[in-house]
């Protein structure tokens, strides 16, 4: 009897694959069945975002960063209207905070609902993607009522929003919390549970805070690990600091502290929260109140440089902003939060089999949008 | 302008400077109201010069320790590696040269009282005139502060120690860098371009930066000027 030595492969995923959520390259070297190197190409979706930058006024980027993150266009224009604002040190206007607050949440409900039913999609679960779907097909009609958008809003402006709250905003959004909150349970149970689930998830991939917090991952991911920080609690920008809620952080309940269940959880859980945010805001919201009010004439931001960062649905967005006193910007830097959280794939996901590689990349919750800019 | 509206501004601006800008956003009359504005700006704008050209004239010896962390931090590089600023101490940044930038932050993450260990964003900029910068934003989880690092460099010799086994985000933030940039991150382990082909010509953030004509017999759509 000799022995049977391994043959390492090289195997390409994508550029072109469901499970890699976009344009998404992985060169894989594998031993049989298990990983031994996983290196993503990236770059496929590239779109010059910060050459753009240097070319048009600080409003037209907006919608330019619509389209960097597309499943949370909201949280990309609130993330980069905060840094513009805070450059220029412009005060908005107590309804429009709420109004940013309102959209930031709804978008982040919505994006979450995404990742958790394609999450389980990519593990051969349909029903539930099929459920979560319909609850956020809700969130965008109330976009769409407000703004006329379903996906790429440029809501927000540079010192107000585009449009005032529709008339029976806050009833509409209330009738859908009272919907969707016992939504929650049913998705617990069809998915969260689901034993071939749990077996798929658990104890997957997992990644030490350590790890997490040198390779920038930040968000649910870096949560999940149990490291309890969001910026929404520990740097409050906008009104965050007025809202009661909690961080939920992973806890190793279904297998070990950080692995791919945990990161699933922690979205779940913080769905929770946005609805406890959204309820509080929409019975604190001023009636009165212009959102064009203190929208400035020109957008001339002093000279300067400012780094800001805002908690979008995949983790620390930030935006480093450099101003010449011109009206243009003289650079924008986009620091995203899928960026580092793919960058981390190669380091936890060595050592697994193939079929685990989908399950941990479709954790970490990736947009390519946002990664290739 | 009439008297009155200009003693009315007279008052608002003043309250304005002491923080209070209720009573300027109270006003009714949109005309008035950003006169008011206007004239806050500038009376705000003087004080700024005043305040920036009033040290420098008297220079005291023994000026209190600064609560602003770039302050405090860059104080503390400074009397850890001598010689390793590239400029004065100011509120924004700390300007530091090249040389022993990879111990210096090496240091910045163990030292237990600085524990810098997040590096949260690294970008370049092209300061024209020949001079490239790279700048990071460090953060410390524990301590939860932040302070940003500039170091320049020329055109001919981009050349900055590569922080990548320190904060491991770095290999992908320094590959994008070079990419954008043509940095070179020196003991870098993987240096290759991260979101463009390997073999794009030049460095699209560069503002004389000139688009190739074709790519692979591609043409290549060039950069329109504003709005065409």
């Amino acid at each position: 009897m000799g022995v049977i030595h391994g043959e390492e492969m090289v195997l390409n995923i994508g550029p072109q694959h469901p499970s890699t959520h976009g344009v998404l390259r992985l060169r894989v070297k594998t031993d049989g069945e298990i990983i031994s190197e996983i290196t993503p190409v990236i770059g496929y979706l590239h779109r010059c975002f910060e050459k753009h930058c240097e070319n048009v006024t600080y409003d037209q980027v907006i919608p330019y960063t619509d389209r960097c993150d597309y499943l949370a266009a909201m949280a990309n224009n609130f993330g980069y209207v905060v840094a513009v604002e805070e450059l220029m040190e412009l005060k908005v206007p107590e309804k429009v905070e709420y109004i940013r607050v309102i959209m930031a949440e709804l978008q982040r409900i919505a994006s979450h609902l995404l990742a958790l039913g394609v999450y389980g999609l990519d593990i051969g679960a349909f029903t539930p993607f099929l459920f979560m779907l319909r609850d956020r097909e809700r969130i965008l009609d109330i976009f769409e009522l407000t703004c006329g958008a379903r996906l790429l809003y440029n809501y927000m402006w540079v010192g107000g929003v585009s449009h005032d709250l529709p008339k029976g905003f806050v009833e509409t959004t209330f009738q859908f919390l009272d919907y969707f909150e016992p939504q929650i349970d049913e998705y617990n149970k069809l998915l969260t549970h689901n034993k071939i689930f749990v077996e798929r998830t658990a104890d997957i991939g997992v990644l030490p805070a350590d790890v997490a917090i040198s390779y920038g991952v930040s968000g649910p991911n870096l949560r999940a690990s149990g490291v309890k920080w969001d910026l929404r609690r520990n740097a409050p920008y906008s009104i965050y600091d007025k809202f009661e809620f909690d961080v939920p952080v992973g806890d190793g309940a279904k297998g070990t502290l950080g692995d791919c269940w945990d990161r699933y959880y922690v979205r779940m859980l913080e769905v929770k929260e946005s609805v406890k945010i959204l309820r509080q805001a929409l019975a604190q919201i001023p009636k009165e109140g212009d959102v064009h009010q203190a929208l400035p004439k020109k957008i001339r931001p002093p000279k300067g440089s400012i780094y800001s960062r805002t908690e979008t649905p995949r983790g620390d967005l930030g935006f480093y902003i450099e101003s010449d006193g011109s009206p243009i910007p003289s650079r924008v830097k986009m620091r995203s939060p899928a960026f580092t959280a793919l960058s981390v794939l190669g380091e936890i996901a060595e050592g697994w089999m193939m079929s685990d590689v989908i399950s941990i990349l479709g954790s970490l919750d990736i947009v390519l949008g946002e990664i290739d800019r | 302008m009439s008297a009155d509206q200009e003693k009315l501004i007279a008052e608002l601006v003043e309250k304005g400077l002491a923080g209070d800008m209720e009573p300027i956003n109270a006003i009714e009359d949109r005309v008035l109201r950003s006169k008011a504005k206007a004239a806050l700006a500038k009376a705000k704008r003087a004080a700024k010069v005043a305040a920036a050209s009033a040290p420098a004239e008297e220079k005291p010896a023994e000026e209190p320790p600064s609560d602003n962390p770039n302050q405090k931090f860059g104080k503390m590089i400074e009397d850890k590696f001598p010689g390793s600023l590239d400029a004065d101490l100011n509120d924004t940044h700390i300007q530091l040269k090249p040389d022993n930038w990879f111990d210096i932050a090496t240091w910045l993450k163990s030292e237990p009282a600085l524990h810098f260990d997040s590096l949260q964003c690294q970008t370049g900029m092209d300061l024209g005139e020949n001079i490239l910068e790279a700048r990071y934003n460090l953060h410390s989880m524990t301590h939860d502060h932040m302070i940003e690092i500039r170091i320049a460099v020329t055109r001919d010799k981009p050349n900055i120690p590569s922080i990548e086994q320190i904060w491991r985000i770095g290999d992908w933030f320094e590959r994008e860098t070079y990419d954008m940039f043509g940095f070179h991150f020196d003991g870098h382990r993987d240096h290759r371009r991260m979101l463009l082909p390997e073999d794009w010509e030049g460095y699209p953030l560069r503002k004389d930066y000139e688009v190739q004509e074709t790519y692979h017999g591609i043409i290549v759509p060039k950069v329109k000027q504003g709005w065409e």
